[in-house]
């Protein structure tokens, strides 16, 4: 590993201008991921950025570190081979409401259960966007997309629900237009050892304009706590700030069951067992043997 | 006991899955590999774990081949059969990969409440010229197995074996013990001891023939009994791969099973993913990171994991995939062996696609094909698949001990390892699509892939000489690999004549046996098998022009009007009409006798 010489700023982290339509929440997202490793001074060459297919797997490409853009629901698998092999790296990745819930709900399932270290953002825009407008599993009821003009039929996922459900470590949510609550939610993210799961709440500009009223707040609430994440700076006073013990799951799953959109942190247990760390140390706890010993129990 | 003195002899035991058949072909190779012999065995192991007692799919035994010289493949047919009842014998029997003067002794076990099969298997025995030897377990045995709750019949006909091919009893006991001896408590152990001497009685003094073959005991500390699937698990340990990324699926798990236990101890782990797409996904992160890995899997995980194969190109990541052939096409027969995956190896995975594909044709290929191909696929960054079957992974060799190489950086792969391979070595400096290769960590190298077409820099670019260009440089990697690859070895150095016999991967064996045989009656015959099989050598229509007909031996199916997978694919690259000579999807593995057959049948 070798230091960077100069303090790592937001313009080191630029790359080609990213393809993603004005207004698209993608830009928040990335800028906020930037602004944290700016402020926790992270080497830009000991970081991987993957992510898997659509409008988020783009993000890899716009952050100037290691990335891998990977396939549609795979960045996961992906990443955990980095975490396995490399675990000194600082390890981000990028997904899609589509790409984590659908394609590669099986791999999320497994990487919260695994809880092997990294930051995983989901961006959700609630709907396929770079395959131009069908439902997803985050899509809300009776919204119209291309493969289901009459409206979307069923209740969408509760990604925060779901990822509670299957034991997650770190369960924190978001939003692209509150940068200052996005950027502390990376940092409480990555200082927490295992699968930190953040929801972000992402706008569509082109397919679902309306969906999130970015410019009013009384429709959702934050949880706050010591141990938890600050309310977003601009937004105090202008909507209500709840009280809530992250270490309190049973709490954690009424928020996150509520009709009422919460942001913040949901839960956190920091003491979750992680499989990369599990398979490392018995790798490392394991005597060594010489080469000339691989067929010592196979002679004749 | 009237003794017979044999060069070479096949012999099967069949029992019900769950009685120890396995375990006691272990016991058996072991003991004769001690007294000097070459042995090769094949298990057949029911798909499912324990189906219900005295049914077909219960069946479960060993096919052993020893001789007193080295052996390269099962053979052909049996010459004596064990047993344990009439219905894994009628099961076999389907097979017909008997002699005709097959000995089969029958236990008469359980025929008081299945006379009517009984004599309706040996009918069918008798009608197809085998001669069948009923035998009852003696009752001082069949009251031990009783104690023991039904367990330890695979010990009487252990003994019996023992007895029937002059195995003394002492060497047995070795390896008994050095299997079970710390695993039973004393007394369980003690009574299969018991029971393995009752055996050894019984066929002393009831059966007539024994057999023997030469072969000096020996001590040689350099001589190991290996399977295939072990093989390569520890070739992987030498080749420096770290990280074994694998979902269960059969025949590839034991490869996972090997490395879970010996690897760590060499610096490694082994990974268990949710899914087969994971499983090669996590390899591909771990080489992303610089950290060697590879996937084993069998043909439905190897359809599953095209996606990423794919990627791995275009990403220019290197990767390892290990296929252990099954019978197909879908979940097919599990257990049973073919040659058909060779067709989604080399051309799977949609686009133009670029890959190296590696056949193995016995246990000493898979302990070098995982160096081999980490040498390819770092130099190329081309995804490198190392193609085993059922039958090379279940069966045990014994072998000289292999020379290791600890690899480390691959530009120090040793020549042996090339040369075994009949390759030369890669050109230095070979293009990439993107300049940019640096492992994370390194500073000022950022690199970022993608399966998106890139220009050089690595930026995503859909411009039509941009995406030529990509094309063009992951072809040509391939072509370096064409450059590079010698003529194969020509089976007993015939260069031209009436016929040549051509094959990959596990046929190896049996087609050198019959080419040679052919060879020594006078037939004008050549043969070759391929240990690169994709992509194939520049020179290969000159040696083909030496022979008036070129013929496959490929375990896949084939007729009139379907080519099987290499027939097709030799044919199209050098024009030559070749056509497959054996061509069968049956499961089992082609004898060298079907193969002389067949060559005698052409050349008549």
């Amino acid at each position: 590993m070798s230091a960077q010489t100069e303090p790592l700023t937001v313009k080191d982290l630029n790359t080609e201008s990213p393809r993603w339509c004005a207004g698209c929440g993608d830009f928040s997202i990335i800028m906020a991921v930037k602004r944290f490793m700016v402020d926790a001074q992270l080497t830009a060459h000991e970081t991987v950025n993957v992510s898997g297919i659509g409008c988020s797997g783009r993000a890899s490409f716009y952050i100037d570190t290691y990335g891998v853009h990977s396939i549609h629901g795979r960045a996961i698998p992906v990443a955990m081979g980095l975490a396995l092999a490399r675990p000194e790296l600082n390890l981000f990745i990028h997904s899609g409401d589509g790409d984590a819930m659908s394609i590669g709900g099986c791999h999320l399932i497994h990487g919260v259960n695994k809880n092997f270290n990294c930051v995983f953002i989901m961006y959700d825009n609630e709907l396929y966007a770079l395959t131009k407008s069908q439902t997803s599993p985050t899509t809300r009821k009776g919204h119209k997309t291309n493969t289901q003009p009459a409206g979307s039929y069923l209740d969408p996922i509760h990604a925060v629900s779901l990822v509670l459900g299957i034991g997650g470590s770190f369960v924190a949510s978001t939003a692209d237009w509150m940068p200052d609550h996005l950027t502390n939610t990376l940092k409480a993210a990555f200082a927490h050892k295992g699968f930190s799961f953040v929801h972000v709440s992402q706008r569509c500009p082109h397919f679902d304009p309306n969906n999130f009223d970015h410019k009013t707040s009384s429709w959702f609430s934050f949880l706050e706590d010591d141990k938890g994440i600050a309310p977003d700076k601009r937004l105090v006073g202008k909507t209500e700030v709840v009280k809530h013990d992250p270490t309190n799951k049973e709490e954690a799953f009424k928020f996150a069951s509520s009709e009422r959109p919460y942001f913040g942190l949901f839960y956190v247990d920091p003491n979750k067992p992680r499989y990369d760390q599990i398979l490392i140390n018995q790798t490392k706890e394991t005597p060594s043997q010489p080469i000339a010993d691989l067929f010592k129990t196979f002679k004749i | 006991m009237s003794k017979e003195n044999l060069k070479v002899s096949r012999f099967e035991l069949l029992m019900d899955a769950g009685f120890g058949a396995q375990k006691a072909g272990d016991i058996l190779i072991r003991a004769f590999a001690h007294m000097g012999k070459y042995v090769f065995i094949e298990p057949m192991i029911p798909a499912e774990i324990s189906p219900p007692a005295r049914s077909r799919p219960a069946l479960s035994g060993v096919i052993v081949r020893t001789a007193e010289f080295d052996l390269k493949n099962i053979g052909n047919d049996t010459d004596l059969i064990i047993a344990q009842h009439e219905i894994v014998l009628d099961r076999r029997l389907d097979d017909e990969e008997y002699s005709p003067d097959c000995k089969i002794l029958l236990d008469m076990g359980y025929k008081a409440s299945n006379e009517d099969s009984y004599e309706q298997v040996c009918k069918r025995a008798s009608k197809n010229g085998i001669n069948v030897y009923p035998f009852e377990l003696s009752a001082e045995a069949q009251m031990l197995i009783k104690a023991l709750g039904g367990k330890g019949r695979n010990m009487y006909y252990l003994g019996m074996l023992s007895a029937i091919y002059c195995v003394p009893e002492e060497f047995m006991i070795d390896e008994i013990t050095a299997i079970f001896g710390k695993r039973l408590a004393p007394e369980v152990y003690d009574k299969n001891i018991k029971i393995f001497h009752y055996g050894h009685e019984h066929a002393s003094t009831n059966f007539q023939h024994s057999y023997e073959i030469a072969g000096k005991p020996s001590d040689d500390k350099d001589r190991i009994l290996i399977d295939g699937n072990t093989a390569l698990s520890l070739g992987l340990i030498d080749a420096g791969v770290k990280l074994l990324s694998g979902y269960p699926i059969t025949p590839a798990s034991s490869i996972m099973h090997t490395l879970a236990k010996v690897s760590p101890s060499y610096g490694g782990m082994v990974h268990q993913a949710e899914d087969e797409i994971s499983a090669i996904g996590t390899a591909l992160g771990s080489y992303f990171g610089g950290v060697p890995a590879a996937t084993a899997t069998s043909g439905p995980g190897l359809s599953l994991k095209q996606e990423f194969i794919g990627y791995a190109g275009v990403a220019e990541i290197p990767i390892i995939i290990i296929d252990v052939q099954r019978s197909g096409p879908s979940t097919g027969m599990p257990t049973k062996t073919e040659q058909s995956d060779l067709t989604a190896a080399i051309f799977g995975a949609h686009g133009d696609h670029t890959k190296i594909v590696i056949g193995v044709g016995n246990v000493l290929d898979c302990f070098y094909a995982p160096a081999f191909a980490r040498y390819l696929t770092e130099k190329l960054r081309l995804p490198v698949f190392i193609m085993s079957d059922f039958i090379m992974a279940n069966s045990y060799k014994v072998i000289e001990k292999p020379k290791t190489c600890e690899l480390k950086d691959v530009d120090d792969i040793p020549d042996y390892i090339l040369d075994h391979f009949w390759m030369d070595r890669l050109p230095d400096n070979i293009e990439m699509v993107r300049d940019i290769q640096a492992n994370p960590g390194t500073p000022g190298q950022m690199r970022r892939v993608t399966g998106l077409n890139t220009d050089k820099s690595g930026s995503v670019n859909y411009f039509a000489k941009t995406n030529q260009r990509s094309h063009a440089v992951r072809n040509e990697k391939v072509h370096h690999v064409q450059r590079a690859l010698r003529a194969p070895e020509l089976f007993g150095g015939v260069e031209e004549g009436e016929l040549l016999v051509v094959g990959w991967g596990t046929t190896r064996g049996s087609i050198a046996e019959a080419v040679h045989s052919c060879q020594d009656q006078g037939l004008k015959v050549g043969g070759m098998c391929f240990r690169v099989v994709y992509p194939l050598p520049l020179m290969l229509k000159e040696i083909f022009s030496k022979f008036k007909k070129v013929v496959t031996v490929e375990m896949a199916y084939g007729d009139e009007y379907k080519r099987t997978p290499l027939a097709m694919f030799l044919r199209s690259k050098t024009l030559v009409d070749i056509e497959p000579m054996v061509c069968r999807a049956t499961g089992r593995p082609i004898s060298p006798q079907t193969i002389e057959n067949e060559i005698k049948e052409i050349l008549k």
